[in-house]
């Protein structure tokens, strides 16, 4: 008869010897210095300028007396929403981008099924390249090149308007019209971008799903609305994201030709925190409307995300 | 004896002959006076305006004299005053000579930027002959009775007018305001003269617009702000502003009102627009700083070049308080080379390297230099702007630490007028309201 040995615990053998000890150290020390280039760039270029800016802005402080600084909690952000100026940047800062977004994505809509319709011809690339040509722009050119045409006795909008009959434009001179202007440079500038955007969705609809919507009789206005512009909703909400958020740094251009003028009707929140900045110098308030410009981009492209996410899942 | 008196009087004559005829001529020993620098280059920061071309053309004399070289480096005006505040606040060495707006002054001494040149003028004081630039130039380079630096490129705003189109009408050149506008009105949309607007302004937003207010408030009868009036002791003491004062209205309403004899567009118009419009020959007559004459007088570029001449600006009653502006040269007080700094400044301001500048198309400083035949036969204006020092006021700008900011945003209101955003009365009240709170704010008032 088998004897039933009584278990006995199983003693925990820890094999301890010291080179694996080290190869470990290794491997942590390895993988920091893997990091450790990466995470200094973020934070002394990302995070230590924005932890200073937030330090700055709470403190009443010029740049060129540094030293002198006041705690004043805070009272700059509360200034801000004070500041008619600032109020008035905001606003116009949010029309731009609900008119500039929506010319664009028309504009470029319109351009991406042109395209579209033509691909199949033999110097549509070159077309299109030409077409791209403003995004590669720098905008300080673009708004430098936009100064000198639209100026008011020197530009050729000017003298092609007096050829044809019609009296000059203050286009940079008068608020609406220096409003209008620097959306039509804006938009001129980027709808092309969108264009791209859609038509890269245009291309990824199957065919076979235009020749079914054929056979159901479906015109071209209900192919445009049942089949593509669906299609491409969300590469339009990813286009329209990313110019939120370009166009809340949207400065060189306002820079260069109007300065915010005239009176405040092209300043944006951008040119507001450079003139309190950097020619003002009052940096406890330029670095309060810098944070409040962050506050309000992260809010917007957060909730920019959710709604395309609702619209994939959908799609879906 | 009388062959004794004879000769005595004709020495002093033939001596008091030479001194008159050496008025320029310091006769300074350079090799004793300057320092020997070899391979040093000696960095000037300086702004765009036509007289940096006459510092370039006339710097290169320093070169032989202690081997030094110099370098002028040229910026717009906002870019300059950004970079060197900037430059300041890290340290910056890379500049040694610093050329500066007059009313910078007392925000480039705040900041600690230049250095105080007292005790080297007085090292030096037969070359410097301070008391040979015009009083309101001296008063552009002190801040709280310290000389900081040489005044080399002082400006007054004179009236110029097209001759050929005032011979043409039979007119003369306005004195008073209401002249000015009814000239502005009478060359404006003439089917006599095509082409021809009456006049134009600085009325675009911030810098233009607000400076151009102080530039003409005086002259419009009214002050700035309560104890800077012509003539005060202490222009400082109390700098509750004034801008919403009749006379402040009344001349906001005059820049409104001129806008009608102006090119299109001209609500958007600077001093660059404003002189090329002029050189362009589409104006009758503008108001410019003295320096930006010589845009018009270059056959190069302008059309008007020799048809133009130059007067007093208009004023209400016919009493002109000429504004004065320009630039001082300072040296950068993180500068590694001081004293090379100090000895290119002290060679560059002497009377006869500035009798050179100005006639190499700089603006001239000295009275000796403003005065002198052959600066005057380059550049007529010259004896206008020997006119205009007689009665001009030192202090018709702000100059502390906060008057970038409070021109900007006065020209602001300013330009809101001028647009018809608001009434002249209501920009001057939210001009006085925010320029009060600025000033309490920055301990300027209480």
């Amino acid at each position: 008869m088998p004897v039933l040995l009584k278990a006995q615990p199983v003693k925990q053998f820890r094999y301890s010897a010291p080179w694996r000890v080290s190869t470990l150290w290794k491997d942590r020390v390895q993988q920091f210095l893997f990091i450790a280039p990466t995470s200094f760039y973020l934070v002394v270029l990302t995070l230590f300028p924005f932890i200073y800016s937030v330090y700055l802005s709470l403190h009443k402080v010029r740049l060129t007396t540094l030293h002198r600084k006041l705690f004043v909690g805070l009272q700059n952000y509360v200034n801000l929403f004070h500041d008619g100026v600032f109020m008035e940047a905001l606003r116009n800062t949010a029309l731009l981008i609900i008119a500039s977004l929506i010319l664009e994505i028309l504009i470029g809509f319109v351009m991406a099924k042109v395209f579209y319709e033509i691909r199949r011809i033999r110097w549509v690339n070159g077309l299109r390249s030409v077409y791209l040509m403003p995004v590669m722009l720098t905008p300080l050119s673009v708004g430098v090149t936009f100064g000198y045409i639209l100026n008011p006795t020197l530009g050729i909008m000017n003298y092609l308007l007096q050829c044809i009959g019609l009296s000059p434009v203050a286009w940079l001179g008068e608020p609406t019209t220096a409003q209008i202007s620097i959306l039509m440079i804006n938009v001129w500038q980027w709808s092309p971008f969108m264009m791209l955007l859609i038509l890269a969705g245009l291309t990824s609809i199957p065919q076979n799903i235009y020749e079914a919507a054929e056979v159901d009789g479906a015109k071209w206005h209900h192919i445009v609305r049942f089949v593509e512009i669906p299609s491409v909703r969300s590469i339009i909400m990813l286009g329209a994201i990313l110019r939120i958020i370009d166009m809340l740094r949207f400065f060189d251009v306002v820079y260069v030709a109007t300065r915010g003028g005239p009176a405040n009707a092209t300043m944006l929140v951008t040119l507001y925190a450079y003139q309190e900045d950097f020619q003002y110098f009052d940096v406890g308030q330029g670095s309060a409307a810098a944070v409040l410009i962050l506050i309000i981009s992260i809010v917007v492209t957060t909730f920019a995300v959710r709604f395309m996410r609702s619209i994939e899942y959908e799609q879906a | 004896m009388m062959k004794k008196m004879l000769a005595t009087l004709a020495s002093g004559s033939i001596l008091a002959l030479l001194t008159a005829a050496s008025a320029n001529a310091q006769n300074v020993d350079w090799s004793k006076a300057l320092g020997h620098y070899p391979n040093l280059t000696l960095s000037v920061m300086s702004e765009t305006d036509p007289y940096i071309d006459a510092i370039k053309a006339t710097k290169d004399g320093f070169t032989p004299l202690t081997g030094a070289k110099v370098a002028v480096d040229g910026y717009g005006y906002d870019a300059l005053h950004n970079k060197e505040l900037l430059g300041c606040s890290q340290n910056d060495k890379s500049y040694d000579v610093m050329l500066i707006d007059g009313i910078w002054l007392g925000e480039f001494v705040e900041a600690s930027c230049v250095d105080s040149i007292n005790d080297r003028i007085k090292k030096d004081e037969q070359i410097v002959a301070w008391d040979d630039f015009t009083s309101q130039g001296a008063g552009q380079a002190t801040w709280e009775g310290v000389r900081y630096c040489l005044p080399v490129a002082i400006y007054y705003e004179l009236l110029f007018y097209r001759t050929d189109l005032f011979a043409q009408a039979h007119k003369e050149a306005p004195k008073t305001f209401a002249e000015l506008t009814d000239t502005a009105k009478f060359f404006t949309n003439n089917p006599d003269f095509p082409g021809v607007y009456g006049y134009a302004m600085n009325n675009a937003r911030g810098a233009a617009a607000g400076q151009q207010f102080f530039e003409w408030i005086f002259n419009a009868g009214g002050i700035p702000w309560k104890s800077n009036y012509i003539g005060s002791k202490d222009p400082y003491a109390d700098q509750t502003p004034m801008f919403n004062s009749p006379e402040g209205v009344a001349l906001v309403q005059l820049f409104k009102d001129m806008l009608r004899y102006e090119p299109p567009g001209a609500e958007g118009y600077a001093w660059d627009e404003r002189a090329n419009a002029f050189a362009a020959g589409k104006l009758a007559m503008i108001n410019d700083w003295s320096v930006r004459a010589q845009i018009a007088n270059d056959p190069k570029t302008s059309k008007i070049a020799g048809k133009f001449a130059s007067a007093l600006m208009a004023s209400r009653d016919g009493k002109p308080v000429p504004p004065i502006g320009g630039w001082v040269m300072c040296i950068n007080s993180h500068s590694d080379h001081k004293d090379a700094a100090w000895d290119f400044m002290k060679w560059f301001a002497s009377k006869e390297v500035h009798k050179q500048y100005a006639l190499a198309g700089g603006t001239p400083s000295r009275l000796s230099t403003i005065t002198d035949a052959d600066v005057q036969a380059k550049a007529p204006w010259t004896k206008t702007i020997f006119e205009a020092q007689k009665t001009a006021w030192t202090e018709v700008r702000p100059r502390h630490p906060l008057t970038f900011q409070l021109i900007d945003t006065l020209g602001v209101e300013v330009n809101k007028a001028i647009i018809g955003e608001l009434t002249p009365k209501a920009a001057m009240d939210e001009a006085n309201a925010k320029i009060t709170e600025m000033l309490k704010s920055g301990g300027l008032l209480k």
